[in-house]
């Protein structure tokens, strides 16, 4: 029988050439593929990770300029109205006062030419007044009428048209 | 000798034993002079290595054919146990950069000792050497010296790759220490350095021995007081005692794997 403490070489060797073999065999067909394959997936997903913790802060540092450019055209737009809305304002202001001025001047114009149209159609409508009743006082003066009536008439004529 | 199961408290010791023990020689052989006579430890370690390859090659075949395979099945229940080695074991004691170089060495001690362990558990290699228990290769002192003497070459050379030939035996001792300091430092660390692998041949020895037998004396009552309803208690007993050695098992091939990381890692960063 076999004691526990015995030495046994032989074990011993063949221990080693079978670890040596499956070191062999297994490191260059299974471990190192193994290790190598895990390394490789953790570098994906980290650099996975990181490329899309950069792609966010990528899309956030958009997304702020987008904002800020909106808030600008805002702004912009904004301003662009407000001075639209104030020059709107003033031109109407001197459009109204224009057109005021102008339709007061046109008023003026038209009450002096009207003045001036009456007056001359007065002076005129006199002239026909004065030239009729010479026609007809002629006919009947040269029928009975003396000149004293000649001239009562005409006076009568003229006194009644100075009260019309 | 009695016979196998009607020993008496007087033998019942060396029935224990020899339950633990290797066989006697089964095919002497010697190559060169050198004795390379086969024992049952021997035939468990083939059969230990030969499925650990079959089954490493198995998992692993996608690993050499894909460039980032998804494993699933079998392989990925492996490849999680590998990467467990790699980033509890390998990782922290010889860093990163050093992984895919020593990597290889501490997989294969790990795997290697825990197929080892678990055949050592199953009681089926009594039928190699009849009249002997199944016992487990790995709590013969022997096999685990062997196992130790590549961790400690393993160090030595970790060392010298890392360092130089000289630089890693300078590296042994901390640089800024008085002379007199060193006189006693010397011996001190020359000392570790085979103290180290011997810890390991012997932790591992003999925690895989001690488990089969506990549970050969726990089986003894039965055949000294000749008493089948002992069997029950010992029987229940031992139940628990088997799902204990399959922690033990594992544990004890994981701390084997670690020192020997541990220890190359400090041979390669040495830390004073």
């Amino acid at each position: 029988m076999e004691n526990l403490l015995n030495f046994d070489t032989g074990l011993m060797y063949w221990t080693w050439i079978t670890f040596i073999i499956v070191l062999v065999i297994l490191g260059a067909k299974a471990w190192k593929p193994m290790i190598k394959a895990l390394e490789n997936r953790e570098n994906f997903i980290r650099e996975s990770l990181e490329e899309a913790e950069a792609a966010r802060k990528e899309a956030d540092k958009v997304a702020g300029e987008y904002e800020a450019m909106v808030a600008k055209a805002r702004q912009e737009a904004q301003n662009i109205v407000a001075t639209g809305k104030e020059t709107a304002e003033r031109m109407k202001a001197d459009i109204l006062n224009e057109a005021q001025d102008k339709s007061a001047g046109i008023l003026k114009q038209a009450e002096v030419q009207i003045v001036a149209e009456r007056d001359k159609a007065i002076a005129e409508i006199r002239t026909q007044i004065v030239d009729i009743s010479m026609a007809a006082a002629e006919k009947i003066i040269a029928k009975s009428l003396t000149l004293e009536d000649n001239e009562r008439l005409i006076e009568d004529a003229l006194k009644d048209y100075g009260k019309n | 000798m009695a016979e196998h199961g009607q020993g008496t408290s007087t033998n019942i010791g060396d029935k224990i034993i020899e339950h633990v023990a290797n066989s006697d020689v089964m095919i002497h052989f010697e190559l060169f002079g050198v004795d390379l006579s086969i024992t049952k430890h021997v035939i468990m370690l083939w059969i230990a290595a030969g499925l650990l390859v079959t089954v490493a090659l198995y998992a692993s075949r996608k690993y050499r054919s894909e460039e980032r395979p998804i494993p699933s099945g079998f392989s990925n229940a492996f490849e999680f146990v590998v990467d467990f080695v790699r980033t509890g074991i390998l990782i922290p004691t010889v860093g990163k950069d050093h992984v895919l170089k020593w990597g290889p060495l501490v997989l294969s001690f790990f795997f290697l000792i825990l197929t080892m362990n678990f055949l050592g558990l199953m009681p089926i290699f009594n039928y190699i050497n009849h009249g002997h228990g199944g016992t487990t290769a790995t709590g013969n002192f022997n096999m685990t010296a062997a196992l130790a003497v590549i961790t400690f070459f393993a160090i030595i050379i970790a060392g010298i790759m890392e360092h130089g030939f000289f630089k890693h035996w300078k590296n042994m001792v901390p640089g800024d220490v008085p002379k007199a300091v060193l006189i006693i430092l010397i011996p001190i660390e020359i000392m570790s350095m085979f103290v180290r692998p011997f810890a390991l041949t012997m932790r591992l020895a003999a925690n895989m021995t001690a488990g089969h037998i506990a549970m050969l004396a726990i089986f003894a009552p039965i055949f000294i007081l000749h008493n089948i309803y002992i069997g029950i208690g010992s029987v229940a007993l031992n139940v628990g005692i088997t799902f204990l050695e399959i922690i033990v098992s594992i544990v004890q091939a994981y701390v084997f794997t670690l020192l020997s990381s541990v220890f190359i890692g400090q041979s390669i960063h040495p830390n004073h």
